[in-house]
């Protein structure tokens, strides 16, 4: 696998050691003091015979069980393609971008206009991202309004599978519907076996703040665990309205909420592929939007990040999304913010690129942007080689005052190490103004259409694609 | 009248301690428990709204206004019922079944019941058979559904199907909100109303039950 997805400068903390020691030692309090409201009864009964105190559906843990819980992390997930070849590595330092999901509105790449999203968007969305370089794994974007509700989720899952041949990570509306989804997987992979031991796909499911794991979302997380399936716990703590309004408190609540998912998952399966991570986010008080990109939400998602990596858990982060209701300057800068944010702090599994419009409008120009954005990221963080090679002691001196370097054979040899853009201009003013006069919006826009009208993914074969269908057709009653 | 513009003032700075006290003192002062709700408890709220709606006040501001307000509800409530004087109107309110995204339900329910609406707030993951056991029961004058799903929101359109069987559909009106929510959707499945926000569900209440 390549290098390039590991951030080699020293990663940004956002929490003193002392902070983090507070936060963690302050969660173990609020688990044991507080606990977790768990409505699934059979998690429940784990939990007790866990060593957990139990008093009703009321679940307090005490310390001592999570502290030994937190022993079995495991270190690295390694997620696959669908082919079965390794495709990321979620561990310390390596960070790779991904989709968001669940939109109910995307903006037509043709026609410019937001519309309701339909089953052909996901197909788009994940056949973009099996285009873009920087983009390593999909989520659905979009919800498709144009199938069964009921099992919108099986299609969406069914659109990336055959779009894409980059991980997925998916949204499942319950546990039958789950089920449905891996056995698509299980097929696709060949067997129960061989996804288990080269997983393409991960699942998305969430405690609810404050405080409580919900029947359907921990009959998800426990199935995944059981089956040994990589699974992201992530909740949203709005501050200051599911949550306290004071960042240190709302990541205390929010952390609290992962590990009680996190102890329940070790002990169905000691060592189960976990990923942390999540959303303690802030609501605009004068309109009651929920932010997607509020400097609250940035630094919080820092924070959670210096949490996972002293818990040396995977971290499910942001990037690429924005509050703005149109792909425009306020979009791509806070798309960009986020991205550097991100990346510098080191958060693998990196999802949500492509949102507008807090998270309930898809733009196929934010993703491609971002794409640019992420390359361009990824060279600052790839660090400063010092060797003698590139301190060039030599050559400086031999060149010496007053000389220049543009025909040297040493700026032959490396000045294709520089990242060259896609999209972001760089060309003169009048060469522009002769060319196009196109602003990144329009190019953003060309560039999605583009991929779409010349990139075919590799297809599944034609029998496992008509499999799939059969599995899917059998839920749509 | 001063009490009553005292009043107002308070429940403008949201300050639930004070408003029972003046409340009380104004009753002494015989002054009726109507003109409390309406020149002082509303009065106060209706200032508050409208910064609210200008953006020079917050969320957590006005719901604490709100609860200043319902303070004083507290006190005057037995005596306008005495009074039979006709309250503002009984709101049943709640997430629909499956669907578990409460905070902007919340939101409307606070900011009705500090505009002087009763509001019924029968939480999240909300069952047909509960809407029309309260809609029933509590002789609503509002049903108001949330769903933040795609998956949910058609549930909506049930309700509102069973309330016509019921034969309630007509005296209740129905409003509807939420994140993926239109105002074609509100039209589609005959609820009265859609609200995209907030403070538009409180203004559409007072619209449906004066008409
Ligand atoms: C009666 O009259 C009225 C009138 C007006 C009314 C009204 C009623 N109700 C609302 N209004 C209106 O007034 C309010 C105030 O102005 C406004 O209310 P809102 O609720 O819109 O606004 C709130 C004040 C702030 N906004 C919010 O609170 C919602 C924010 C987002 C991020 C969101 C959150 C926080 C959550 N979520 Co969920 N969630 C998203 C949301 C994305 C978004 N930006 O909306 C959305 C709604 N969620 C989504 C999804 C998919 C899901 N969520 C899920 C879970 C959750 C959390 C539990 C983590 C959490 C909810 C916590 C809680 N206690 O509510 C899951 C479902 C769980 C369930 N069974 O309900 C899950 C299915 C994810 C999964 N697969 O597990 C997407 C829905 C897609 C769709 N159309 O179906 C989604 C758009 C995010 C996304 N892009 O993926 C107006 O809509």
């Amino acid at each position: 696998m390549e290098n390039k997805y590991r951030l080699n400068i020293p990663r940004l903390n956002v929490l003193a050691r002392d902070q983090l020691e507070q936060i963690h030692l302050s969660t173990l309090e609020v688990l044991r003091r507080t606990g977790v409201a768990v409505k699934e009864p059979k998690a429940v009964e784990i939990l007790k015979k866990g060593g957990c105190y139990v008093k009703a559906e009321r679940v307090r843990f005490p310390s001592n069980l999570v502290e030994r819980a937190l022993r079995n992390t495991p270190p690295r997930i390694g997620m696959c393609d669908r082919s079965g070849q390794p495709a990321m590595f979620l561990e310390e330092n390596n960070v790779y971008f991904g989709t968001g999901s669940d939109t109910p509105n995307v903006v037509d790449p043709y026609t410019g206009k937001r519309r309701t999203s339909v089953l052909k968007d996901i197909e788009n969305v994940s056949r973009v991202v099996d285009f873009l370089d920087e983009i390593s794994f999909v989520m659905c974007s979009g919800i498709a309004s144009d199938v069964n509700p009921k099992i919108s989720d099986v299609y969406h899952f069914e659109a990336m599978v055959n779009h894409t041949e980059k991980p997925i990570v998916f949204t499942a509306w319950n546990l039958e519907n789950l089920k449905t989804i891996i056995s698509l997987a299980e097929a696709v992979a060949g067997g129960e076996e061989k996804l288990k031991n080269s997983p393409f796909v991960a699942l998305y499911t969430e405690p609810i703040s404050p405080l409580t794991l919900a029947e359907e979302s921990t009959q998800k997380l426990m199935f995944m665990a059981e089956k040994s399936l990589p699974v992201v716990f992530t909740p949203a703590v709005i501050t200051g309205a599911t949550g306290p309004v004071t960042l240190a408190g709302g990541l205390i609540q929010g952390n609290a909420e992962i590990l009680a998912g996190y102890v329940l998952a070790n002990l169905i399966n000691e060592g189960a592929p976990f990923i942390y991570g999540g959303g303690v986010t802030s609501m605009d008080m004068a309109t009651s939007t929920l932010c997607y990109a509020s400097a609250e939400f940035m630094l919080a998602t820092s924070a959670l990040t210096d949490l996972a990596r002293y818990y040396r858990l995977p971290m499910f982060s942001f990037a690429g999304c924005s509050d703005s209701n149109t792909y425009d300057q306020q979009a791509s800068l806070e798309g960009a913010l986020w991205t550097l944010l991100s990346s510098l702090n080191g958060g693998n599994l990196v999802h949500d690129v492509g949102y507008i419009n807090n998270g309930l409008t898809t733009s196929f120009e934010q993703l491609v942007v971002s794409n640019d954005v992420i390359g361009l990221v990824r060279r600052i963080c790839s660090g400063i080689e010092v060797n003698e090679e590139t301190m060039t002691l030599d050559l400086i001196d031999e060149i010496g005052p007053g000389g220049e370097y543009l025909t040297s054979d040493h700026t032959l040899r490396h000045f294709k190490e520089n990242w060259y853009p896609e999209l972001i201009s760089r060309v003169p003013y009048d060469r522009w103004e002769k060319e196009d006069k196109k602003d990144l919006g329009t190019k953003a826009r060309d560039r999605a259409k583009y991929i779409l009208e010349n990139h075919t993914p590799q297809p599944l074969e034609k029998k496992l694609k008509a499999e799939l269908r059969k599995i899917a057709e059998s839920r749509d009653r | 009248m001063e009490i009553l513009e005292e009043i107002a003032a308070e429940i403008e700075k949201g300050d639930p301690a004070s408003v029972p006290a003046l409340t009380e003192k104004a009753l002494s002062q015989d002054i009726s428990a109507q003109d409390i709700l309406n020149k002082g408890l509303v009065a106060g709220m209706d200032t508050i709204s409208e910064r609210f709606k200008k953006g020079e006040i917050f969320i957590p501001e006005v719901l604490i206004a709100a609860k200043a307000m319902k303070a004083g509800m507290e006190i005057i409530k037995p005596l306008l019922a005495e009074s039979k004087v006709e309250a503002k109107g009984k709101v049943v309110i709640g997430t629909v079944k499956g669907d578990l995204h409460d905070i902007g339900k919340n939101i409307v329910a606070m900011l009705l019941e500090g505009s002087g609406y009763e509001v019924i707030d029968l939480g999240n993951d909300v069952p047909k058979e509960k809407f029309l056991e309260q809609v029933e029961k509590e002789r609503a004058n509002v049903l108001g559904m949330s769903a933040l799903l795609t998956t949910t929101m058609t549930y909506m359109r049930e309700v509102i199907e069973s309330l016509e069987k019921a034969g309630l559909k007509q005296k209740v009106k129905v409003i509807i909100g939420g994140a993926p929510l239109t105002y074609s959707f509100a039209e589609q499945i005959k609820a009265d109303g859609y609200a995209p926000d907030a403070a538009s569900a409180v203004d559409l209440v007072k619209d449906l039950l004066n008409q």
